[in-house]
């Protein structure tokens, strides 16, 4: 049950006919004996709720920060139905009107459309669709909840996929199918051919030219069907929050962006790849992701106040990748790797190439060009102290043969596909 | 661009209405209070020189030996004279009770007298006032026991009643026999209560619900009713609060923060310094095709035509660093690498 604004207006009514004509008790007993009728009258011809059925229909997935629509559909099997009705969802889903006013028939059904724009990544579930039915008079109405699960899932916004196409520009370029000065030559042996005039002497394979009645070139191509492991850490580390142009996010985000954008490329050149997101358990594992599944997988991922179990990860890897690969760890570059992955890499490096991306703060390296005053420069120490650390972490991974790549939260998705291009390149997969 | 930060001008438009408001309010207040004077020009007040003022009358009394207490709260009249001009702004049973403990009492034009008569000179005609003779008298006529100057003067028992306060005023004291009639009337005792009352002793009597009618008692309780129905519907909440599920986020700087605070707190210079030194080594060394770990200090002595050991000093000085020490060091290190990079 519910009371109306018009009740508190009867009331105040009220206040004049007892001041004036009626001012004794028996005057305000009168007036609220009448009060009370009212809302009892209201209350008796009021719809119900609880015998009301709800159904839903509509965007199960929607890239963060653009709009979807979910469809209620409310049958009302009672009398005529009007009030208004809440359609609740958590905050971060982003509805954009989540009351309306409703008018159902006798018997009838309505559909109702609700704009979600979540500014979260993640699952949104539904709460609960709560229905306020007034009566005719309008003094009083019933109120009851119903319970009507639907889930839209948040997808990782992939911001970073403007730098697709130069990318992919390059690896064109890299495989030869696409004229370019650079000389369109891969690293793997693709097929032979007769000679045609323009081609290098240097691929002319001598071997194969003297079986046959033709000179014979060799063809190559880049390496393709490679195995790519993406490892995405989501312990504590990952949950730091660092400045880009997007404004502050978790370096979490920044990874995932990374992932996303190395993932769309090696697709395109044919690799195949695999995701694993790891804190001190597997978070989410995708063996031969495509794009549109992986999205969907890392969507529901947070990061965790736990430690990075660096054993259990390389465990993790070992035991699912079956040939050599190339392992792209996604974590921070901090003291703790000297005593957690360090020990392990000689197991790994055996098999495969491991290749690490940080997201540096831009805000230590602000810190570390403070000058002026004495907190300026304390702090510029204590900065510099913390880049030193990571130039020593570099230094000491490179000698154990990892690539690391440390950038910036809005360089680093591009810095990644390149370093992963290189490698490409130069037949390191 | 716009700004949005209000200037000079846009704050004088703004505030000049209310502004005028308060200087018109003002002004409004000091012109009324001119006009109406100060407190101590009030009518029959002994302490005023204004032609309606009594100061002319206390001052023979107190020639007389009476001595005069102006009050506008009486309450100490046991034998004393009390004198109420204006008897109609106190509660009947106050009067009584005042006029029971005073020796004597003189009431002023207390409500409700018998007649209207015009002020004028009249004879006494009782034996009351023979001493006095003629004097100003007239406004009401009143009944008593004993009666003079055609009843505007009654007396019984201890109360006598005037009918006009003229007899008192400096303007017409020195007429006829007033000022002997005055004497007489308020010099019986050796004191004199002079009690002038303010309005505001009539609202002491009553209490404040007792001067509310009652239809507006029961209004209020019928608000109280209409307030907590408000309070219900504006209370009743569309469905529950729905929590948000937040994600831990920290900021990723906040533990190089911390050790920057760590420093400063423990006046850690020369650690600081230590590391700033090594940080413009490292940053150096690729410059100059030095291999990391070397000292590269006679390759910038090379190319910045600076002392060798002047430059070593700035690179690996292990002097312990104060404070103010630092800020230089930090500068001076700041310089040598722009001087590098020039170079």
């Amino acid at each position: 049950m519910a009371l109306t604004g018009r009740a508190g207006l009867l009331a105040l009514i009220g206040v004049f006919v007892v001041g004036l004509l009626l001012p004794s008790w028996q005057g305000i007993l009168v007036l609220f004996g009448l009060l009370v009728l009212c809302v009892a009258v209201d209350l008796l011809l009021a719809a119900g709720v609880r015998q009301l059925t709800f159904s839903r229909a509509g965007a199960t997935s929607v890239r963060t920060g653009e709009p979807c629509v979910v469809q209620l559909t409310v049958h009302n099997p009672g009398r005529r139905l009007r009030g208004v009705l809440r359609d609740a969802w958590a905050p971060s889903a982003g509805v954009v009107a989540d009351r309306v006013a409703v008018d159902v028939p006798a018997g009838g059904s309505r559909v109702l459309s609700f704009e979600l724009r979540p500014i979260r990544r993640g699952d949104r579930a539904a709460d609960r669709v709560t229905v306020r039915s007034h009566g005719p008079l309008g003094i009083a109405a019933r109120q009851g909840s119903h319970v009507v699960p639907w889930t839209v899932r948040a997808l990782p916004p992939f911001h970073s996929r403007r730098h697709l196409p130069p990318l992919l520009e390059r690896l064109r370029e890299l495989d030869g199918r696409r004229a370019s000065l650079i000389r369109g030559a891969g690293t793997e042996f693709d097929s032979l051919r007769a000679y045609v005039i323009g081609d290098d002497v240097r691929s002319i394979d001598w071997r194969a030219s003297a079986r046959s009645a033709d000179v014979v070139v060799r063809t190559w191509r880049p390496e393709r069907d490679r195995q790519v492991t993406i490892v995405l850490d989501t312990a504590r580390t990952s949950a730091g929050r660092v400045d880009g142009a997007l404004g502050g996010l978790p370096r979490l985000d920044t990874a995932m962006d990374a992932a996303l954008l190395l993932s769309a490329l090696a697709s395109q050149a044919r690799d195949q790849v695999d995701f694993l997101a790891f804190s001190h358990q597997v978070r989410a594992s995708v063996p031969r992701a495509t794009l549109p599944v992986l999205v969907r997988a890392m969507a529901p991922l947070e990061a965790e106040l736990v430690e990075f179990d660096a054993r259990g990860a390389v465990a993790e890897v070992l035991r699912r990748a079956g040939r050599r690969s190339l392992v792209v760890l996604l974590t921070s570059l901090e003291p703790s790797i000297e005593h957690g992955l360090l020990p392990l890499l000689p197991a790994l490096a055996t098999r495969h190439h491991l290749l690490i991306a940080s997201v540096s703060d831009p805000a230590v390296h602000a810190m570390a060009a403070g000058r002026g005053d004495l907190e300026a420069v304390y702090s510029a120490a204590a900065a510099e102290r913390t880049l030193a650390e990571r130039r020593r972490l570099t230094a000491l991974l490179a000698r154990h043969g990892v690539d690391v790549v440390d950038a910036l939260p809005d360089d680093l998705p591009r810095a990644l596909a390149d370093r992963y291009l290189s490698l490409k390149a130069a037949g390191k997969l | 661009m716009t700004a949005v930060s209000p200037d000079a001008g846009r704050i004088w438009t703004a505030a000049r209405g209310p502004l005028l408001i308060g200087v018109i309010i003002l002004f409004a207040a000091v012109v009324i209070t001119l006009l109406r004077g100060s407190g101590e020009g009030g009518a029959l007040d002994p302490r005023s020189f204004r032609p309606e003022g009594s100061h002319a009358v206390a001052d023979l009394l107190e020639q007389n030996g009476v001595r005069v207490e102006l009050t506008d709260n009486a309450s100490a009249v046991d034998g004393a004279t009390l004198f109420v001009t204006q008897p109609n702004l106190i509660d009947p049973e106050r009067l009584a009770d005042l006029s029971r403990r005073a020796a004597a009492t003189v009431l002023l034009a207390p409500a409700p007298g018998l007649d209207r008569v015009e002020p004028g000179t009249r004879q006494p005609g009782c034996p009351l006032a023979d001493r006095a003779g003629a004097a100003t008298l007239g406004g009401f006529t009143y009944e008593g026991d004993q009666s003079c100057y055609d009843s505007t003067l009654v007396r019984t028992g201890t109360v006598t009643t005037i009918g006009y306060g003229g007899i008192f005023t400096n303007r017409d004291v020195d007429e006829e026999g007033n000022a002997a009639l005055a004497l007489s009337l308020l010099g019986q005792h050796e004191r004199l209560v002079w009690y002038v009352p303010s309005a505001a002793d009539r609202s002491q009597q009553k209490s404040l619900t007792g001067l509310i009618p009652d239809g507006w008692k029961y209004g209020a309780l019928q608000l109280g009713i209409a307030a907590v129905l408000i309070a219900l519907w504006r209370a009743r909440r569309l469905g529950r609060v729905v929590p948000e599920p937040l994600p831990v986020v920290v900021r990723a700087a906040e533990t190089v923060e911390g050790r920057a605070r760590l420093y400063r707190r423990s006046h850690a210079a020369s650690h600081a310094a230590s590391v700033l030194r090594q940080a413009t080594r490292d940053r150096l060394a690729p410059l100059l095709g030095v291999p990391p770990g070397d000292d590269p200090s006679e390759e910038i002595a090379r190319r910045t035509s600076r002392p060798v050991t002047s430059v070593r000093a700035l690179l690996y000085d292990k002097e312990p660093v104060d404070d103010r020490g630092l800020v230089a060091l930090a500068a001076s290190l700041d310089a040598l690498e722009n001087e590098v990079r020039k170079a």
